[in-house]
Order: structure tokens, then sequence, then C-alpha cells
């Protein structure tokens, strides 16, 4: 590709072959044999377009927590914010009981080591979603935090949706809005539930056209087919409060860090060329 | 109240250990805490030293059970005639939405006697019937839930009293 785009502009073949390098190897030491050392260095900017952006994306993947989202939140903080806490024995999810520490006075205590390590991992994939500049979409039908959910959502440069969810919002896009339409790459679900206590239809739509999902589980909630559960409780305006600033703080660190890896690459190429 | 003085007294000083540890566990967080105007000396200790299940780091990192354990929910036992104290956060008209520390808010109805007194923000006492008003009906699988807590409203908090931590 890039050799089409020099041969276009023009140079003559064995010299444009010559300053290649990485891109055809056995071409390049062939014109090296003939031609000594001429090179036409203003070349090189044009061809490491791809390469930078390989490294761009894959540099990420090399580090478990890129984006160190695991000093964004504490046990502490967790606690405060009553994420521990769960409905009554009666109201629980059969599958969420490896998440319950235990039941205290017919009240489940949801075990916040755990969380902490599922809020690290749900944290962590949003950041790189975020990063490859992936569309997210907030998810919460619980009127008393829709608004809330939908101001972090505009924080943060991101999409919500916190109202009554038609059928084929996901499945029946094309049909629904015209073919070529782009669906969001991560739904975070801050509630799972809608508001008849069943769970979202968005979690069975996602999964079905195989987008990732985050959400918080609470203890009458089924984290079956939830790609990244977070348990934890989805009723206190003070740990919704704490989910909503968590997610806007990540994904805000990582489109920074998308810009400043931009920006580094771009540098390098520059002084690789110059 | 039928109860006898001394459990009153005893109920008394349990509400002001459930103020302090409340007040300061949540010191940090956005100002829905039920603490007071008048501070009393803590009452307990986090005894990070000396629980089992503890996490090695520099600073003294308490576990999960050790906050737990100590959390003045736990500490609370049945929340069935427990004081407590609660904070308006919001009014719809005659309707007072206060929170006082647990899972979810109560709602009670504003009394004739000082109506007007309360706006949103102000500190009222409380007695817990219920953290959470839920029942199983006929023929359901789990049960439903009215996504709220019950208690009765005793009056507004007044700040000149001065308590004594005993």
């Amino acid at each position: 590709m890039a050799a089409a785009r020099l041969l276009q502009a023009g140079v003559p073949r064995f010299r444009c072959l010559g300053s290649l390098g990485k891109a055809a190897p056995s071409t390049s030491q062939l014109s090296s044999r003939l031609f000594g050392t001429l090179l036409a260095p203003e070349a090189n900017q044009q061809v490491d377009p791809t390469v930078i952006r390989r490294k761009l994306i894959t540099e990420p993947l090399r580090h478990p927590d890129f984006f160190n989202v695991k000093e964004l939140f504490s046990l502490k903080e967790l606690f405060d914010a009553r994420v521990h806490l769960g409905h009554k024995k009666g109201c629980r999810h059969r599958f969420m009981e490896p998440y319950i520490f235990g039941c205290r006075l017919d009240q489940d205590i949801i075990d916040l080591d755990q969380t902490m390590k599922h809020l690290q991992l749900a944290l962590n994939f949003t950041a790189h979603v975020a990063y490859r500049k992936g569309i997210i979409l907030f998810i919460n039908r619980n009127r008393q935090f829709g608004h809330l959910v939908e101001v972090t959502a505009r924080d943060c440069g991101e999409y919500a949706h916190t109202r009554y969810w038609q059928g084929g919002l996901l499945t029946n896009a094309h049909v629904q809005y015209g073919s070529g339409i782009r669906l969001p790459d991560l739904l975070i679900f801050i509630s799972t539930l809608n508001n008849v206590f069943e769970p979202h239809v968005a979690i069975r739509d996602a999964a079905k056209m195989n987008i990732p999902t985050v959400g918080v589980v609470d203890t009458n909630c089924n984290p079956s087919i939830i790609t990244y559960p977070v348990p934890g409780n989805d009723d206190s305006p003070l740990a919704v409060e704490l989910y909503c600033k968590l997610f806007k703080m990540t994904i805000t660190r990582a489109k920074n860090k998308r810009k400043q890896m931009e920006a580094l690459y771009g540098l390098q190429n520059k002084a690789d060329s110059s | 109240m039928a109860t006898p003085s001394w459990g009153r007294a005893a109920s008394r000083s349990r509400a002001w250990q459930l103020l302090g540890a409340a007040r300061r566990g949540s010191s940090h967080g956005t100002g829905d805490s039920p603490a007071t105007g008048v501070s009393p000396p803590e009452p307990e200790k986090r005894p990070s030293s000396r629980t089992g299940a503890q996490q090695v780091h520099s600073k003294n990192v308490e576990s999960f059970a050790s906050m737990l354990r100590h959390s003045p929910l736990v500490q609370m036992g049945p929340a069935k005639d427990k004081i407590v104290l609660g904070q308006i956060f919001h009014i719809v008209e005659d309707d007072l939405y206060i929170d006082f520390g647990g899972k979810f808010h109560c709602v009670c109805n504003r009394p004739e006697v000082d109506g007007e007194k309360y706006q949103k923000g102000s500190r009222v006492r409380l007695r817990l019937v219920d953290l959470e008003l839920t029942s199983r009906f006929l023929g359901a699988k789990t049960d439903t839930t009215l996504l709220e807590a019950d208690a009765v409203l005793l009056g507004l908090l007044e700040s000149r009293e001065i308590r004594q931590k005993e």
C-alpha cells in the first residue's frame, strides 16, 4: 500500500523501494547493493502510520493495568458509599450467591473484596475501549438516577439511554435507523433491572449482537450474561454517584492517554526521520 | 413511649454511637451522613492492629470484615425501634424523603407541629421500623420490594442539647 502511494508520487522505483525499509526487506537489500547509500528521507513519514497505529493499539495491551485504574478507588471509599449493602434475603437471586459475603438480620451483604477485583477488571476494560475510540452507552432505568447518568455520559463525551428501551434498538438497528449505523462498542449498566424488576432487555440484546457489557449487579439481579459484572449496591445515591464518578474518570483518563500516546508517537516518528 | 427509662437511655447512647461512627465513617463523602452539630467523643476505635484478616500494607489498611463488624449498621443490631438521625434530601409537598445512612431512604409525612421548619437539609430524629419494606406475595418466586425503609418521624434535631457520652 505504501509502495503504491510512493509510486504515484513519481519517485523512481528503486530509490523509493530502498527507503521502505521494514515494508519490503528483500527489495531494499537489492537496491542498496545497486545504488549504495541513495535514500529518500522525506518518504519515511508516509511509511509509518500503519506501524504507529499498530504500536498505539498493542502497547496498552502489554500491561495488566496500563491506565492504573486501581488507584481510582479504595475499599474504604466503596464501604463508605454503602456499596456492600444488598437487598433482603427473600429478594436474593440464586446466581448472586457467590458474590454475597453473608446475610445479617435478613439483609444480604455483598463481599467487597470480590467487588474490588471485579470493579478493577471492569474499569480496565472500559478504559481500553475508550482508548480505542469505542462508543460507550450508559444504561439505567432507575428513575432516581436517570439525570445523573445522563450528565455523567455528557461530561465524558459518551452516550446514555435512560428511557424506555424499544424492542429493536440494537437487534433491528439497520431497519430502524438505516444501514451503515454504528452500534455501541460497550454498554455500561448502572442498574441492570428495569422498572418492573426484570433484567433489562439490552443485556440480552447486547449478548446477541456481540457487544460486551459492564454492569453493576445487586443481590436481586442476574449476573449471568453480563461480560464484566460488578457486584454492588445500585439503589443508594452515594453508591451510584461513586460509580458514575469512577466511570467518568476512567473514560476521561483513557481518552487523554490516547492523545498523549498519539503525540508521543508523532514526536518519535519525527525524531526518527530527521 | 411506654419503654422503661433505662431502655430509653440505652437507645439514646446507642444512637450517639451510631452518629459518631457514621460521621467518622462518611466524613469524606458527599454530605448525606446523619451526623449531628454537636460532636460526641468517638466511642469506637478502629483496632486495625488486632484484627485477624489483615492486609499487609505500609499503612494500616482495614479488612472488609473488620470494617463491616465495626460499622454502625451492624453494631446497631435489629433495626426495630432504634433511634437514628436522618437528613431530609428531597421534599414533595407534604412528603419528606429522609436518608439515615441505610441502603434506602424513608418517606415520612410532614408533621403538624413546626411543619415549615422541615426543609431540604434539616436533620431529624427517626425511630426505625424496618430497613427495607419487602414482602412475599402469593405465587411469587421472590419478594416484592418497595425500595424504601420505614421509620417514624420523632421531630427535628435540637442542636442546643449537649449530651455527654456515657
